[in-house]
């Protein structure tokens, strides 16, 4: 065949070029260890999403150390949770998979990219190293109100960070002259043991405790409370742990038949 | 005597402009509603509802990429084969038979698509008619019936037309059996042959999964299988939008520069690469997809990087070419001969300037092939200024300047005027550049595609240089520089239709060689030796994937029912978003 002395110049220079970019996102791809998207996060039907193990519950989750897991539910035209926050320093895995069609779950500004497709679930890994707010959207077209679909994800300084959860038992009516319990329950979704104190405001009056609530466990603190101390009618009452409040209303009221057994203001 | 192509074959010439009149009007109604999207997007102009926007982009979408670009192709190819064989097709009714399938089709999924902007759409075989699916119809999103029905007759429409360029060849192959394949109908035949390849993976997923499953057959598909079946054929089509432009940029561009064609054998060994690489690459479309392990993902980009051969090939074909053509016209020094190329001539004017974009569009695409560098831009507006360079500009401005060429030979009157023919391949290279670049520049920074509103409630976009409202003035301008250029396009096919009769219409003839066919070794015109190694390249690239989807997720999926957009939705929960939305 005959080639023109030019042509083969060019013929080897587009080789070289042509290997030089493979070569290059190899190397990119292999080297720093940029993770893409493969097979990793598996298969699921989207019926069975609520009983499994991963996507129950979806939010965040502590690995250890400075790994966290993060699991999204898609749907149209919301992601479950809706907005992540997660501590800077830290290595998060996202596992998102879609109750419907196919969407996307796309940090913007970021590399966190990936298709979201029913039945499948993306896994991906990245490093978050300072505090920061980004937008998540969805880029894949997922209905009528595709563009109504978006979340956040709020990068957090370390020591802003902690998986407390709080969660209060109450009655929400006393007898006078009888005592109660709130109990309130801390879980720690962290793995190292989280001390603090739990403190319940109630009438005119503060019960504190101090506890250590174990990694990954939850700690109940009950306070006794006693109708005496308190006013006739509606007391209210906060529970606070750290950032974490949860308040509400225990009435004292006068059995019946006890009527002014020990003689009520007379406004009853 | 006049010697135009409807001088030559008064019959094929028929059919052809019928060809090129149907993807005129899917390009003019696709071409307006892409300024309706620009305008939408950008905030600048919002006439229809959000939930619309939709199924203007699926009309948008099918209309210019399906409809007027595969029009196109096959009047482009019959003029190719005839006029290098120098024969008619061997059965005009044939001819017919297949523009008429492809129209109907064209028309059966169009109807579908528009019937969408009903406020109560018809009911049909027991559903709603409408396809607000975009034109990659990702199941379980799910159109109507006819709208998988329409694609696949079109497509077989196209079959049966390459089955009419091959009985042609074959015709003419008895009649001169020692003779090389002429240039311009190898690349038809190569064309064809991939064209086959790929068409056969979105024919079986409309026919086997999603056509049973939209008419309630079959329960539930496998999205990850079927979206994969899409981008095999979905990479390869890209190419054979893009082949009409190369066979003019091979064959008529060195006429219209002044010379020939620098090399016949190295145009083969380009064809040859495209059948043979089209296909086994389209995991490229799925980087970002979970279900598909990393190595077929790097085996597709090995793919499409070697894919950049044949490109790059062509570029320097061309410009030789070219330069070819204007030191015959008199051009002399380093650089000096470009002004000697006919640069008045809206013909040649539009095809380089394609040529140009086309290379713009070859930097932009490498990132898009880079695995990594797609995590950024995958799905952005990057992406969408990335294809508007490619077949909105690349293919599209180069069917326009040949339309130029070859509504005169079909139809015997001289083009309407010159002037305004230039002026518009200009403006359309003048709207693309203000069109694409802010496209890309804002993919940059985040901006989806395919998306009505992108403006968000908890976050703004931080474009790293300019303003949103800056880059979305540009789209709006460029979108408006570009109907304009559309109309004056149209404007010319028209006029020219209705003009009268000329004497004065070039001969029909494409572009003589400086290195023929004899210059190159026979195997190249072994199509069946091309064909085998393209299938066998399909089959390593495609089995293991298609095997790991299909073993996680079943050939029909997890009981995945479809979604019907404008049935599926509680009404409440529309209500109540589009509070939300106000
Ligand atoms: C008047 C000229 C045109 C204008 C103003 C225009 C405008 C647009 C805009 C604004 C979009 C983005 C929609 C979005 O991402 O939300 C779009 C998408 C698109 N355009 Fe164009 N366009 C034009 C011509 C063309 C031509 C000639 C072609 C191809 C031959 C084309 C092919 C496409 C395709 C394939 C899409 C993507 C559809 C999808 O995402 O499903 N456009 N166009
Ligand atoms: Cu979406
Ligand atoms: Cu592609």
């Amino acid at each position: 065949m005959n080639i023109h002395t030019y042509e083969k110049v060019w013929i080897v220079a587009s080789m070289v070029l042509i290997v030089g970019f493979i070569a290059t996102i190899t190397y990119g791809a292999v080297g720093p260890g940029i993770a893409m998207i493969d097979d990793d996060g598996g298969d699921i039907n989207p019926d069975e999403i609520n009983d499994d193990e991963r996507f129950a519950e979806p939010g965040v989750e502590h690995v250890g150390g400075n790994e966290y897991e993060v699991t999204v539910v898609a749907q149209a035209w919301s992601y479950t949770p809706s907005e992540i926050e997660i501590p800077a320093n830290s290595e998060v895995t996202f596992y998102v998979t879609s109750r419907d069609v196919t969407h996307s779950f796309s940090v913007v500004g970021t590399n966190v990219n990936t298709m979201v497709v029913p039945g499948q679930v993306s896994e991906m890994t990245a490093k978050f190293d300072e505090p920061d707010e980004y937008g998540i959207l969805c880029n894949e077209y997922c209905g009528e109100y595709h563009h109504t679909m978006e979340g956040k994800l709020n990068v957090v300084p370390e020591d802003e960070f902690d998986l407390t959860e709080l969660s209060v038992e109450a009655d929400d009516e006393i007898d006078a002259g009888n005592e109660t319990t709130i109990t309130a329950n801390v879980t720690n979704g962290m793995q190292e043991d989280l001390e603090t104190t739990v403190s319940l405001e109630i009438g005119n009056q503060t019960q504190e405790e101090d506890v250590t609530v174990p990694g990954d466990g939850s700690e109940e603190v009950a306070f006794t409370v006693d109708s005496a101390d308190l006013d006739e009618g509606d007391n209210d009452w906060t529970v606070t742990v750290d950032d974490y409040e949860e308040s509400g209303t225990l009435s004292v009221v006068t059995p019946e038949g006890n009527e002014s057994a020990d003689g009520g203001d007379g406004d009853a | 005597m006049r010697n135009a192509y409807l001088d030559q074959f008064p019959d094929e010439a028929r059919v052809i402009k019928a060809a090129f009149w149907s993807s005129f009007i899917a390009l003019a109604i696709g071409g307006v509603l892409g300024l309706v999207q620009a305008l939408h997007r950008t905030d600048v102009f919002r006439f229809i509802q959000s939930p619309d926007y939709y199924t203007v982009l699926t009309a948008h979408g099918v209309l210019l990429v399906i409809v007027f670009t595969i029009f196109f192709l096959v009047g482009t190819f019959t003029w190719a084969v005839t006029t290098s064989l120098d024969r008619g097709v061997v059965d005009t009714r044939f001819t017919w038979a297949w523009y008429i399938m492809m129209v109907i089709g064209a028309a059966l999924a169009g109807i579908t698509i528009f019937s969408g902007f009903l406020e109560s759409a018809p009911s049909i075989l027991g559903s709603e008619l409408n396809a607000d699916v975009l034109f990659t119809f990702y199941a379980p999103l799910e159109a109507h019936p006819f709208f998988y029905i329409g694609l696949v007759v079109f497509v077989v429409g196209s079959w049966l037309a390459g089955v009419d360029w091959f009985r042609t060849w074959l015709a003419w192959r008895r009649e001169n059996p020692d003779e090389r394949i002429p240039l311009p109908t190898f690349m038809v035949l190569t064309t064809t042959l991939f064209w086959y390849i790929c068409t056969l993976g979105v024919s079986l997923s409309i026919l086997v999964f999603l056509l049973p499953w939209s008419l309630g057959i079959t329960e539930s598909v496998n999205p990850l299988l079927t979206r994969t079946m899409f981008w095999y054929f979905g990479h390869a089509v890209v190419y054979f939008w893009l082949m009409p432009a190369y066979l003019m940029w091979y064959t008529m561009l060195p006429k219209f520069s002044g010379g020939k064609l620098f090399s016949d054998p190295l145009a083969r060994v380009v064809f040859v690469l495209f059948l043979l690489l089209s296909t086994p690459l389209g995991i490229h479309h799925q980087y970002l997809d979970p279900g598909i392990a990393e190595g077929y993902k790097f085996i597709a980009m090995t793919n499409t990087m070697f894919l950049l051969l044949p490109s790059l090939l062509t570029a320097f074909t061309v410009v030789a070419s070219m330069e070819h053509g204007a030191r015959q016209r008199g051009g002399e020094g380093y650089l000096g001969w470009l002004k000697a190329l006919p640069w008045r001539d809206p013909i040649f004017t539009g095809m380089a300037l394609a040529g140009l974009m086309f290379a713009a569009a070859g930097f932009s695409g490498m990132i898009n092939a880079g695995m990594n560098i797609n995590y950024l831009v995958h799905n952005t507006w990057w992406v969408v200024g990335h294809f508007h360079l490619t077949v909105g500009t690349a293919v599209a401005l180069t069917f326009m300047a040949a339309s130029y060429w070859f509504i005169p030979q079909l139809t015997g009157k001289e083009l309407w005027n010159r002037s305004v023919a230039l002026g518009q391949v200009v403006l359309w290279f003048i709207g693309m550049t203000f069109m694409t670049n802010a496209m890309h520049r804002s993919g940059l920074f985040g901006l989806p595609r395919r998306t009505a509103e992108p403006q968000y409630q908890g976050f703004d976009f931080e474009p790293a240089v300019g303003t949103v409202g800056e880059i979305n003035m540009q789209v709006a301008l460029g979108a408006v520089i570009l109907t304009l250029s559309l109309a004056l396009f149209l404007l010319n096919m028209v006029m020219t239709s209705i003009g009268s009769n000329s004497e004065s219409i070039p001969d029909n003839t494409y572009a003589d060689t400086l290195s023929g066919a004899e210059d190159s070794p026979r195997i190249l015109d072994n199509l069946k030796l091309w064909t085998a190694i393209a299938v066998v390249l399909v089959i390593i690239a495609y089995t293991l994937p298609l095997a790991s989807i299909i073993d996680a997720g079943g050939l029909f999926g997890p009981d995945i029912e479809g979604f019907r957009l404008s049935t599926w939705v509680d009404p409440a929960v529309i209500e109540s978003l589009s509070e939300v939305i106000r």
